[in-house]
């Protein structure tokens, strides 16, 4: 009798543990993802499914969790918090209980595909300090070469949050009816506002706050005193990509495309750099910074201006001073716009903005460079075909022209 | 209780099982502690594994805790359970040829194959249930055997005379089978936060059903053994005993607390956790006021190591407590105060248990080499490193939650750990040596030597309210 007296006690204990907190929320979070969810959530490819095991199996979800709490300061640095209906297809789920690096559940768009393999394959070529492990198995012996479990596990890492972000705003709005609890603090906080929070992702066309503008013009003012830690900054975290030296030539960009931009070759304006580190430049591997202070990222700017040389530019035959408007009025206008700002009609049908030669000078070599080659990694192609060679020394004058110009004025 | 009836003589005690299982527990021991010790140089030179797909990180962590738990503790506890069930009963275990069997199975079927799949990339994501669903079936199956096994011996003679270790085997084996399967099997088919809900269960079941039930059943059983008194309080045993198994199962939201888990299962954990820091407040009372008269540093090893994991388990079951409330669990989980933990729980309460438990019933052995000095080693070595490592990564868990609030770009919370991830590295230096002495102090040595160091120690004083069972000086007798 005590035996049996013993043993129900017993097992009724642990029968109690799993259908308190194992069976019973197992049914609340059903009933709460079939309310929430969008009616056609959107799969997996059969590519990302394989990468989930890529995932699994090389522990990432050791470093990496995938669940964005309930509290202001995952929020702020990932975005919405998990719902229930996320995780619909994680068998088994992947949430993680350590974050060494960070949270992966809005990884989505967040960064761009050479990005990830050149991150992959080897971490520190991409992200100075960081101390995630090199998967260089998953490549054919370099970050531009990677085998298909390197795709798979990328296309896996890009439906990280795409469900709900592909849902849009009537998704959230679906999902908040579903949700039904207007008075619950809790769970009203699961329909935090940016969805995205990734301070990396890029932003084509993203306001720049004005104070980071104001931060960006009065460092220019104190600029001695922001060089060394602009300096150091950018040994941190611009010159795995950009180089020591600036000529974008780091470790990280052999396999990026398009390469990391040239900072000697180019002058640019406070705006155009405000606005490449605080959105990234969108259809490159240049991510945005929005974790840093705008202190820093100022500091980091005037490092980058001190990069750019001058150098004497012969000047231009007098017979071709005419010919470089002639040639751009027929051929650049479509992309990089009548006043030279990268808004032509064709920009935003592109996958990356046209050059805005108003806020960014390439030197004389640069231009021609790009005019004659193209720009590998972008819809701008070499043009030697088209034009001939005074026609294309004549518009990389041209284009230098329009740096710096006032607002709404053409050169 | 007393029981007259039974004769003072122990019966037959397998000491080639006991051998068998202490040896493999200590190979696995040095296996996975080089897995950690590798995993943990991944911090500090990330290129360490030059590229070798079994030498990365994620995958040593895998075959890491695996082995610790299963590896080390499995066997451990079971060379134990050879020793402490026919003097616990007075009746042999099932069987010799099952006990082969079930090393065979645990050793062979269970771990080698499972380190060699995790290493190779067959596994499962699942904290503490890393080993593939294959591997599962055969753990299963060896717990099953071990049921059968151990239990039937402690069943022969009525509750009222199971002694409080017996209570812990037995809840200890029926319960993990019973959280085996659910936390390793069922997230596999339950999708996305109602799996987490499981493996949140099982992250503490396993800790909680499995690893503390055995190691208890070790110190409630090396601690009258080796002092020759009673445990102070039987009364207080068994409220320890009941409350325990109430209450560890109910803790497993509390690794998902402000999840999208519902809130009421999250707060009803967080109760359960610290009431449990409570229940563990009453089982050291009972165990400390069991080791007064010891000496605050116990002579005899195996005690001392008993009596050590046991103010480790007050420690860490109270820092669970704490880490558990929603406003310090706001700041500390993901971050290292978690990995040091489940290291003062499993490295500093289960080991220390285990391995007391190890030198205690290797003292008893005959004919098997023991050399003190090496074991006493082992423990000076353990103990400063487990607390090296458990209080680092304590500071450096505050440390990256705090960084993670201020809204400081990511990579600063990696920075500022460098310097706790280099102490943790130089804190395996001790760990490592400890338990090599350990291997080396139950390996070398003269055979019996053992036997020496018990009449040494023991406390003359004859106490009878103690079955004489409990304290057997016969040496070996198979």
């Amino acid at each position: 009798m005590a035996y049996l007296v013993a043993s129900v006690g017993g097992v009724l204990f642990f029968v109690m543990s799993v259908t308190l907190l194992g069976i019973w929320p197992k049914r609340v979070l059903e009933a709460q993802s079939a309310a929430m969810s969008p009616e056609n959530a959107l799969g997996m490819s059969e590519s990302a499914r394989r990468g989930r095991v890529v995932y699994s199996r090389e522990g990432c979800a050791y470093c990496h969790t995938q669940q964005v709490r309930y509290l202001h300061a995952d929020m702020s640095r990932f975005g919405a918090p998990t719902l229930a209906w996320e995780g619909h297809l994680d068998y088994p789920h992947l949430w993680g209980t350590r974050r060494i690096g960070p949270d992966l559940s809005r990884a989505t768009g967040s960064r761009s595909e050479d990005w990830h393999f050149t991150h992959l394959y080897s971490p520190r070529t991409v992200v100075t300090g960081s101390v995630m492990p090199p998967y260089p198995w998953l490549f054919d012996g370099a970050a531009a070469r990677p085998r298909q479990d390197a795709r798979d596990l990328v296309a896996y890492l890009e439906t990280l949050g795409r469900a709900r972000e592909i849902a849009g705003p009537e998704g959230e709005s679906h999902a908040r009816e579903g949700c039904n609890c207007p008075d619950d603090e809790m769970a009203q906080m699961a329909f935090h506002e940016p969805l995205n929070a990734h301070p990396a992702r890029t932003r084509r066309d993203g306001i720049v706050p004005a104070e980071l503008m104001a931060t960006f013009r009065s460092a220019r003012a104190g600029i001695n005193d922001s060089l060394p830690r602009g300096r150091r900054l950018y040994t941190d975290h611009c010159a795995s990509c950009h180089g020591s030296g600036g000529a974008g030539d780091g470790p990280g960009a052999a396999s990026l495309r398009p390469r990391p931009a040239n900072l000697v070759e180019h002058e640019y304006s406070d705006a155009r750099l405000a606005e490449a580190m605080w959105n990234g430049v969108a259809g490159s591997s240049m991510p945005a910074w929005r974790d840093h202070a705008p202190n820093d990222l100022a500091a980091i700017g005037a490092v980058v201006k001190a990069f750019s040389v001058t150098r004497p530019i012969p000047p231009l035959p007098e017979s071709l001073v005419e010919a470089g408007a002639r040639v751009y009025g027929s051929n650049c206008v479509q992309c990089h716009g009548p006043q030279g700002d990268g808004r032509g009609p064709a920009a935003a049908e592109l996958t990356m903005a046209p050059t805005n030669f108003r806020e960014q000078r390439p030197s004389l070599d640069e231009s021609l460079r790009a005019l004659r080659n193209g720009v590998d990694g972008t819809p701008m192609a070499p043009w030697t075909s088209r034009l001939d060679a005074a026609e294309i020394l004549a518009v990389a004058h041209y284009v230098r022209g329009f740096f710096g110009a006032a607002p709404g004025s053409g050169r | 209780m007393v029981d007259r009836a039974v004769p003072a003589a122990v019966p037959e005690v397998h000491t080639t099982l006991v051998h068998a299982h202490g040896i493999a527990a200590l190979v696995a021991l040095l296996v996975s502690v080089t897995f950690g010790v590798v995993a943990s140089l991944q911090f500090l030179y990330p290129d360490f594994s030059g590229g070798v797909p079994w030498l990365s990180w994620g995958r040593l962590r895998y075959a890491h805790t695996q082995g610790i738990m299963l590896g080390w503790l499995g066997n451990a506890f079971f060379a134990f359970l050879y020793h402490a069930v026919p003097v616990l009963s007075g009746r042999r275990v099932t069987s010799l040829r099952l006990g082969r069997w079930l090393f065979a199975l645990w050793n062979f079927a269970v771990m080698a194959p499972g380190w060699v799949l995790v290493l190779s990339g067959v596994s499962q994501p699942l904290e503490w249930a890393e080993f593939p669903l294959m591997i599962d079936g055969v753990v299963v199956t060896a717990l099953v055997l071990s049921a059968v096994q151990f239990l039937p011996p402690l069943f022969t003679r009525g509750l009222d005379y199971l002694y409080v270790s017996s209570w812990y085997i037995i809840g200890g084996l029926v319960f993990t089978l019973l959280a085996y399967p659910m936390g390793n099997i069922v997230p596999e088919f339950v999708a996305g936060a109602s799996g987490a809900a499981f493996s949140g269960l099982w992250i503490h079941d396993a800790v909680g059903l499995f690893v503390t039930p055995l190691a208890l059943a070790i110190v409630y059983f090396v601690i009258p053994a080796a002092t020759r008194r009673p445990i102070y309080s039987h009364f207080l045993s068994m409220l320890g005993f009941w409350l325990l198994f109430f209450l560890y199962p109910l803790n497993g939201t509390h690794h998902y607390v402000f999840s999208v888990i519902p809130m009421s299962a999250q707060i009803g954990a967080i109760a359960a956790s610290t009431l449990l820091g409570v229940d563990v407040v009453i089982v050291v009372a009972n165990l400390l006021m069991s080791l007064k008269g010891a000496g605050l540093i116990p002579r005899d090893v195996g005690l001392r190591f008993v009596a050590a994991g046991t103010v480790f388990y007050l420690i860490v079951s109270l820092q669970g407590s704490i880490q558990a409330q929603m406003a310090v669990n706001a700041t500390v989980h993901f971050t290292d105060f978690v990995v040091g933990h489940s290291h003062l729980a499993m490295l500093g309460f289960a080991s220390f248990a285990a391995a007391g438990g190890l030198v205690h019933v290797w003292q008893r052995i005959g004919w098997v080499r023991y050399n003190a000095r090496l074991v006493d080693h082992a423990f000076w070595l353990l103990a400063f490193g487990v607390t090296m490592m458990a209080v680092d990564l304590t500071i450096a868990g505050v440390v990256q939650g705090r960084l993670w609030q201020s809204g400081a770009p990511w990579l600063e919370s990696v920075q500022a750990s460098r310097p706790y991830w280099m102490v943790r590295t130089l804190a395996a230096v001790p760990v490592a040596g400890g338990f090599i002495a350990l291997l080396a102090g139950l390996t070398t040595g003269p055979r019996g030597g053992g036997l020496a160091t018990v009449e040494d120690s023991v406390d003359a004083e004859p106490v009878d309210e103690i079955s004489p069972r409990l304290a057997p000086l016969a040496g070996g007798s198979s």
